[in-house]
């Protein structure tokens, strides 16, 4: 009886050691963050693949300018529905910065067309941009712990 | 200082940085740039476009932040892990 709780003793005094190295190892307030951060989200992994998949898809269509304005409308309202989506998730300032910056991507061409003729070599380079930006995020949304 | 003078501000941050996101960065804005003065976009367009590298590098940004706080946490919940397999 002694001897086991002798054990359990040593064993806690091990965890403690343990969980006391891991954070002296990290710094304290990146700890925290890190240990509470987002967790994986499907809606959140759903809205942006929709966002790249889109993308990849009308860069090929920029010689039509009448569908493609259309599909920069479309483009516009889903990197904002993504913001929306991201505004109010706890501990997720990174990801709604990120959105936001895609959102002015997308949205600078919408604009565009509703000013003036939009170049095919614009219209491609605006939807790559988006498609390679959202890649990027939706790579580090599958990364976040499950 | 002139167009070309920037371009070769350009170069230089392309040869001097060691960083593949810098180099990609003033490759891009090179790029746009010759675009504009062979007239393929306007100045609207290319304004634009060269706003818009600066939102894809704050964007690059955070998912870097993103990444670093993903690597810690697994870190952090791999040694929980062994601390509570010690018991």
């Amino acid at each position: 009886m002694v001897q086991s709780t002798k054990i359990h003793i040593r064993q806690t005094k091990m965890k403690q050691i343990l969980l006391s190295l891991a954070i002296l190892t990290l710094s304290g307030c990146s700890v925290v963050n890190a240990y509470l951060m987002t967790h994986y989200d499907p809606n959140e992994y759903k809205a942006i693949t929709d966002i790249r998949a889109e993308a990849q898809q009308f860069k090929d269509q920029c010689d039509d300018a009448v569908i493609s304005q259309a599909n920069a409308v479309k483009l516009a309202q889903d990197t904002r529905y993504f913001v929306l989506y991201s505004e109010h998730i706890p501990r997720n300032a990174d990801m709604i910065s990120a959105s936001k910056d895609l959102q002015s991507i997308a949205q600078g061409l919408a604009d565009q067309y509703t000013k003036a003729k939009v170049s095919t070599a614009f219209c491609k380079i605006k939807f790559t941009t988006v498609e390679t930006s959202a890649d990027r995020m939706q790579k580090v949304i599958s990364g976040r712990p499950r | 200082m002139s167009i070309a003078e920037y371009q070769q501000q350009l170069l230089e941050s392309y040869n001097g940085s060691q960083d593949p996101k810098i180099q990609q960065s003033a490759f891009t804005a090179n790029q746009y740039t010759e675009m504009f003065k062979t007239g393929q976009v306007t100045k609207d367009e290319y304004l634009q476009m060269m706003n818009d590298i600066i939102l894809a590098n704050n964007i690059n940004r955070s998912v870097d932040n993103m990444q670093v706080l993903e690597h810690m946490n697994t870190a952090i919940n791999g040694l929980i892990n062994i601390a509570n397999l010690v018991a």
